[in-house]
């Protein structure tokens, strides 16, 4: 699977190596907007069987994106599909879409139970009782199935609420950040799930604001940033770029000048400034090697290193990058 | 359809919700035995003008109406959980039918019995027109609840926005403005009363029996049609 990275605007498709299962689910150049605000702008792209990851910062876009995959909300232009045909206002289809959205309420005064119930029988499910005993044990929630939803923590409201995602056993389940509220173990739990669903053959989308999040999910990534495809494909291919990014390092030690004469002749090291308030600013492209090179320097050249920090880690600065590449 | 219904009807029956919706049906029972005692000129006219018409089918009636309809879907868009009927394989009509049915379950039997004590008390045992009154009520809750449904798929403010109607419109010019008063549901409610015991608003100028019912039907299953309309259109968020 290779990354396929473009400016901002540009139409990406996914790169698949080896033979290209049929599209799943089409987005073909989907805008929507909000009176003058564009929420997505000419996106494009197929999702096919496995994993796929929409990573992107919060208010990029990614949930108006997953709301027009699922027909609860309409595009301005452009067109969706799922196995071919229009997902909006196709009562039929949704059969075979499990949906959970990024909200968190449930029916407080419903048990889980009760409410894996009732959406395995809005969604005409056969053998009810069986379908809804194996949706919660797959979400490991046998022992609390009979408490009201409103005694739930919110790792249990979403688990339950997964539960009641699958009962009807879909063939494409949407889940926009769907590790919400989930501790270390349930994200492992769903991980082990999710790869169980992915062996069967289901296409699954999952969001996230979280790069390490899809990483540890998702076989391919479609990174969204201020409405548009930034960049789709492996996650390794994607994750390389990033790396390849040059950082800002923040360092305040007790001789900077000297310091700064001395950091610059390193290799991992493209620039130094210094600041007015006296602390280095160290571009690097390789923050690896970085990492190792400054102590033995500060310690060769009996330099005090008081602070090291990153100036642009956040998500946000990585994704910038990625669109001004 | 069931679920949905059932649902509904949980999701309505607050104890609070519930509670103030008997005080409110109360009060027309409590007025009528007042009026009983309170001996007046024409006591009959009185009590079907203040009672009957200016208090339960104009006041009463659709105010708790709107409590309960207004939150058959207003309470699902607001907390986001629309989306869990929305995406599910079932047509339109079978999400809007019920959460139509249910706010009539609830609304419907306390205005039911307050139309009823209400019209025993002021008419002393007059069976015909209890009758008449009674049903006459059912069928403008129904009506009102067909409207009130629909105003809140359509509009986050429903409370604030039906009180206006029921307020400046039922009340005020319905009452005044004899043009208006061929869009007031109160209207076709009291006509549908008259067409069943003529005594009763036998002063006011009705249209008859059997255009009162059309109308009637038209309302119900016209805003019926407007939220499944509303429920295939709109973005649920």
């Amino acid at each position: 699977m290779n990354a396929t990275i473009r400016s901002s605007g540009d139409t990406v498709m996914r790169e698949a190596s080896g033979a290209a299962a049929a599209p799943v689910i089409r987005v073909q150049n989907v805008s929507r907007w909000f009176g003058s605000v564009v929420a997505v702008s000419d996106v494009t792209f197929d999702i096919t069987p496995g994993i796929t990851g929409l990573l992107g910062p919060n208010g990029a876009g990614k949930t108006t994106l997953l709301r027009m995959m699922t027909g609860l909300a309409d595009v301005s232009t452009g067109r969706v599909t799922v196995f071919g045909e229009p997902v909006r206002d196709n009562p039929p289809l949704y059969r075979r879409i499990g949906v959970m959205s990024e909200h968190e309420t449930v029916y407080g005064f419903m048990k889980g139970r009760e409410f894996v119930t009732m959406m395995g029988r809005l969604r005409g499910v056969p053998e009810l009782e069986e379908a809804v005993d194996r949706a919660i044990a797959l979400v490991d929630l046998e022992d609390a199935q009979y408490r009201p939803m409103q005694t739930y923590s919110r790792g249990m409201r979403q688990r339950m609420r997964l539960a009641a995602t699958l009962v009807h056993e879909p063939d494409v389940l949407i889940l926009d950040e769907p590790l919400n509220g989930a501790d270390p173990r349930q994200r492992l739990h769903f991980k082990h799930l999710l790869e169980t669903l992915k062996e069967q053959g289901k296409t699954i989308v999952i969001s996230s604001h979280i790069l390490e999040e899809v990483e540890q999910l998702a076989d391919t990534v479609l990174l969204i940033v201020n409405g548009k495809l930034a960049a789709s494909g492996g996650f390794r291919a994607i994750r390389a770029a990033l790396d390849q990014r040059p950082y800002h390092v923040r360092i305040v030690s007790d001789a900077p000048r000297r310091l700064a004469a001395a950091v610059v002749k390193l290799a991992s090291v493209d620039a130094v400034h210094v600041d007015p308030d006296g602390a280095l600013v160290v571009l690097s492209r390789n923050v690896g090697d970085l990492q190792l090179e400054l102590p033995r320097l500060a310690q060769a050249e009996k330099i005090g290193l008081r602070r090291v920090e990153p100036l642009d880690d956040s998500l946000e600065s990585v994704f910038g990058y990625l669109v001004d590449a | 359809m069931r679920s949905v219904y059932l649902l509904t009807l949980r999701q309505l029956s607050g104890k609070w919700r519930l509670g103030i919706m008997a005080v409110l049906a109360a009060m027309p029972v409590i007025i009528s035995v007042i009026m009983l005692h309170e001996a007046t000129a024409d006591p009959v006219t009185d009590f079907e003008e203040v009672v009957l018409g200016a208090m339960l089918a104009g006041s009463i009636a659709p105010l708790v109406v709107l409590a309960i309809a207004a939150a058959a879907f207003g309470n699902e868009v607001e907390d986001r959980t629309l989306a869990n009927l929305t995406i599910s394989p079932v047509p339109r009509w079978r999400i809007a039918l019920p959460k139509l049915l249910a706010t009539i379950t609830i609304a419907g039997p306390f205005i039911a019995l307050s139309a009823f004590f209400s019209a025993h008390v002021g008419f002393i045992v007059d069976w015909q027109a209890t009758i008449a009154v009674t049903v006459s009520a059912i069928v403008g809750v129904a009506m009102y609840a067909s409207l009130f449904v629909w105003l809140g798929l359509v509009s986050t403010q429903a409370i604030g926005v039906g009180l206006l109607y029921i307020v400046l419109w039922e009340g005020f010019f319905a009452g005044f403005v004899s043009g208006a008063r061929m869009l007031s549901i109160r209207y076709y409610a009291i006509a549908l009363m008259h067409a069943m015991d003529p005594r009763r608003f036998a002063e006011l100028d009705h249209v008859s029996g059997t255009t009162a019912v059309i109308v009637a039907a038209v309302v119900i299953v016209g805003f019926l049609a407007l939220s499944v309309r509303r429920l295939r259109m709109m973005d649920v968020p």
